[in-house]
């Protein structure tokens, strides 16, 4: 880290209350959680369709790796992605990064049900075992906070 | 698949992570006064490695299935939660070694084929 040998963050804060309801509610970092792994889901399942999409144009010698911008699905790809990385920085002022990223792993829940739907891709019969293992433990990761959020 | 490409898969999980390091620490606590500087550089190293993360991601997929590379994938929650605890000094309970290692086994089953 450029910020030398890591000293101890200071303890989170808390976003800011007084809003309404629903507004509220879409504040709440975990709530944004959820929202960025939707985004980035479809993100990933974009990017997957506009990388195999035909080649419109193929780029002479070095710069075949950008022939996947080509495709209109990158595009749409990437604005998905850039939106949830900016739920992301902000869930990041909240919530611990031990805390917040398994719970973003949801997205492997996300993204291989839509590879399934969207791309047709075929998924192996162990899809629903890895499933439930990852949703079990994020509920375990997710359990001691929604008992502290009661508690509030 | 060659052992390039798992090569690459393997890699491109550690700019991942060390992207995530660098935006945690740029975004933490944003509402006190810090250095201006400081914010902005942890913003752009961390995008920066995540950009890196990306165009690999993207080239990979289009060569393989999805499903073929996301087991790499599941490499991510261990090697960032135990960057987390090295690097953040983040607090870790038993609780979550537990939901980490069953997220890691799940995408590993969930992608696998």
């Amino acid at each position: 880290m450029t910020d030398g040998p890591a000293a101890r963050l200071p303890s989170h804060p808390l976003p800011p209350a007084n809003r309404p309801a629903i507004v509220a509610w879409l504040l709440n970092p975990y709530v944004q959680i959820l929202i960025g792994a939707l985004l980035a889901s479809a993100g990933e399942v974009l990017l997957a369709k506009g990388a195999k999409a035909p080649v419109s144009r193929t780029l002479a010698g070095p710069l075949f790796w950008l022939e996947p911008l080509g495709s209109g699905w990158t595009w749409i790809g990437i604005v998905s992605y850039v939106l949830s990385l900016l739920s992301w920085l902000y869930v990041l002022r909240y919530v611990a990064l031990s805390v917040a990223f398994p719970l973003i792993n949801v997205v492997h829940v996300f993204v291989p049900l839509g590879a399934k739907v969207f791309l047709h891709e075929t998924v192996p019969p162990r899809l629903w075992m890895g499933i439930t293992l990852i949703l079990v433990g994020v509920l375990v990761i997710a359990r001691p906070l929604m008992k502290a959020e009661k508690k509030l | 698949m060659t052992s390039l490409a798992i090569f690459f898969c393997v890699a491109c999980q550690f700019f991942l992570v060390g992207g995530q390091l660098f935006l945690k620490r740029a975004m933490h606590g944003t509402d006190r006064p810090r250095p201006k500087g400081e914010v902005a550089r942890g913003l752009f190293l961390g995008i920066f490695l995540q950009s890196l993360w990306f165009f690999i991601w993207l080239n990979l997929l289009k060569d393989n299935n999805l499903s073929h590379i996301f087991p790499f994938e599941g490499l991510n929650p261990v090697l960032l939660v135990l960057a987390a605890w090295l690097f953040l000094k983040e607090r870790m309970t038993v609780d979550s070694w537990i939901g980490i290692l069953l997220i890691c086994g799940g995408i590993f089953l969930v992608s696998a084929s």
